[in-house]
């Protein structure tokens, strides 16, 4: 027994202790949230720094004599000569289901005071988008329970949608419809046991905004149950530009896991004008040559590393997706300025909401000749493309047409005709915020509308008797709206049926 | 002070001639310093102020710092010596100091490198994980 026991005791003497090696600078310099660091020459592009006390800093410069790092964080603490740390780690961001519902900032911290979060993974803030190899053609949809967005600019699954406009025109409201759609239509999906129902997860990035207006954004999803299917992460307009440069990535990062866990998410950077601004501080600060209005010359990359992550993945690799919606804004309508312009680009379509439409009373004030996506009706359902295919021409014709009516009267019948279903067609796509509509009930008014049933309603009763439809197939038609919802076609039969419930309605209606 | 883009490259050029082999050479600093100084090119503030920095830079990354928390032993000293000029080559110049704070164990800083052993640095990871 003896022996066993020095046995022991030589063994535990014979190990030796390892010391870990650490590769250290010292602070020379610190001003705005950016540290000139000496030392550090193992140092890595992107690599997390420990300034102690739980700061944490990002390498961006990596110079002959020197470190160029931002902090995350409270900078205030840091002087001169503090001693910096390699971690060897990338940024990262903790990622999973246990995000859902709360309310994050650039690196995944709750700052909603709910408690810690039980993450399922970390994810690096920077990742290389998914391949040519992996990706798939976009196919599904995403609605946004948006008529005027779902019959003429349809979003699909792994797309990239701008939406673009002026101050106050409703870009933010769009987003928020969106995400409270996607919330309602989880929440039909799971009651109904559907084993191939794939949720649509909300990841909402709000960047430089006042707090004042994101605590409304989350009340208001709140509000409407669809916080539980959200992230919200903030960068807000107090927090340090390097955050806000940062936080449409962790965003993504957030994103991405669903994708690679085979399920759909959609990403809302609100917005990027703001990010970019942020980063061209960062950027002026570290020194960097700066380029037209003063951006650094990789604010184009900026964007569009970022947008290139939504993808939709094929089966092989989970048969996820992450679609995204920028947010840009532009200083009076103009679409041609140096942001504007590179975010077009990148994406495959834009939302473009003007201020005229929004004063005349459309809203959501979406210009249908500026607005375009390049996905097309792939990504919309069969129903929805044999009600809305002619739509988005014949109201370019009405517009055309209503220029040109104001000069004269005598019209013939065929003008008038389109000049009275434009009008009504409208009148149909105005919508009150936070209200999305699904897509059985956007079916079934549009067939309408594309069936005569609203040409002999006047033009200033269009609304209301839309409203009124809506009620009478929601609580009468209930089992039609769902037949449409799951065939997801107008076949003859539906057709007869949905012509029958549409005249019996206007019997009623006064 | 701001330093031109002309004199860092000038000092940058000055700093490779004084090495010999990958070393610096402490004449040649000496005779470029000088050489500068009696010859005033344009910017030669500048170009020595960055020159400086770079010898600095050199010096530090040559330079192996080992502090104990009690004096070390002649063996010891020469062990640890050697270990260095196995791992970072020949031309270190080591220097020995005693810190209390550390209380017990070794820290070692070679440039920007630390191998920190001491109890010091092992009770604040230990608090650190709490």
């Amino acid at each position: 027994m003896s022996n066993l026991l020095q046995e022991i005791e030589a063994q535990i003497a014979g190990v030796k202790t390892s010391v870990n090696k650490q590769n250290v600078g010292t602070v020379r310099e610190i001003s705005d949230g950016v540290a000139k660091i000496e030392g550090l020459t193992d140092c890595m592009a992107n690599e997390m720094l420990d300034f102690g006390n739980g700061v944490i800093g990002l390498a961006l410069n990596l110079e002959e004599t020197e470190v160029g790092a931002i902090i995350l964080g409270d900078y205030l603490g840091i002087s001169e000569g503090t001693e910096v740390k390699t971690t060897g780690k990338l940024l990262s961001v903790p990622v999973g289901k246990g995000l859902l519902g709360r309310v994050v900032d650039c690196l995944g911290r709750p700052v909603d005071g709910k408690g810690p979060i039980k993450e399922d993974a970390f994810y690096p803030v920077e990742k290389i988008a998914p391949g040519i190899v992996k990706r798939k053609s976009v196919s599904q949809p995403v609605q946004t329970g948006i008529m005027a967005i779902d019959a003429m600019i349809p979003i699909g699954r792994g797309q990239r949608e701008l939406i673009i406009g002026d101050r106050s025109t409703g870009k933010t409201t769009i987003g928020v419809d969106a995400m409270i759609n996607q919330s309602r239509i989880n929440k039909v999906g799971r009651a109904s046991g559907d084993k191939a129902f794939r949720p649509m997860y909300n990841i909402y990035v709000a960047v430089g905004q006042k707090q004042s207006n994101v605590a409304r954004v989350i009340a208001e999803l709140e509000k409407a149950g669809a916080l539980e299917d959200t992230i919200v992460v903030v960068a807000a307009a107090s927090d340090s530009a390097a955050n806000q440069y940062l936080a449409p990535f962790s965003g993504a990062a957030i994103g991405e896991w669903f994708m690679d866990n085979g399920m759909d998410a959609l990403i809302i950077y609100d917005d990027l004008s703001k990010q970019a601004v942020a980063y061209r501080q960062v950027a002026l600060i570290l020194k960097r040559p700066s380029g037209r209005e003063a951006y650094p010359g990789d604010v184009f990359y900026l964007h569009s590393r970022l947008l290139e992550r939504s993808a939709r993945v094929s089966e092989r690799y989970g048969n996820g997706s992450v679609t995204a919606l920028p947010i840009i804004e532009t200083q009076a309508g103009d679409v041609s300025a140096y942001i504007p312009t590179n975010v077009i680009s990148i994406t495959d379509g834009q939302i473009y909401l003007e201020t005229d439409l929004f004063y005349q009373g459309v809203r959501p004030a979406v210009s249908v000749g500026l607005s375009v996506s390049r996905v097309g009706s792939a990504a919309q359902i069969k129903a929805m493309k044999q009600v809305a295919g002619r739509i988005k021409g014949d109201l370019a014709q009405f517009r055309e047409l209503a220029a040109f009516a104001q000069f004269g009267s005598d019209l013939d019948a065929k003008t008038q005709s389109i000049l009275e279903r434009g009008k009504r067609v409208v009148e149909i796509f105005k919508q009150p915020q936070f209200n999305p509509i699904s897509v059985e009930v956007q079916v079934a008014i549009l067939w309408a509308v594309q069936n005569n049933f609203f040409d002999d309603v006047p033009v200033e009763k269009v609304k209301d008797c839309q409203t009124k439809m809506t009620d009478f197939f929601n609580t009468r038609k209930a089992d039609l709206l769902t037949k449409i919802r799951n065939e997801k076609a107008i076949s003859e039969a539906l057709a007869a049926e949905l012509k029958a419930a549409v005249t019996e309605f206007k019997q009623t209606y006064r | 002070m701001k330093i031109s883009k002309q004199a860092r490259r000038d000092g940058k050029a000055l700093f490779n001639n004084c090495r010999v082999n990958g070393v610096l050479d402490e004449n040649r600093v000496r005779q470029t310093v000088s050489a500068v100084i009696a010859q005033k090119p344009r910017g030669y503030v500048g170009i020595l102020s960055h020159f400086q920095r770079l010898v600095k830079l050199d010096i530090e990354r040559r330079t192996a710092r080992v502090e104990s928390a009690v004096s070390v032993s002649d063996a010891l000293q020469q062990s640890v010596k050697a270990n260095l000029a196995q791992r970072y080559g020949q031309g270190l110049s080591v220097s020995f100091a005693v810190n209390p704070t550390l209380i017990g164990g070794l820290r070692v800083k070679v440039g920007s490198d630390v191998f920190d052993g001491s109890v010091k640095a092992r009770l604040a990871e230990l608090e650190a994980n709490f």
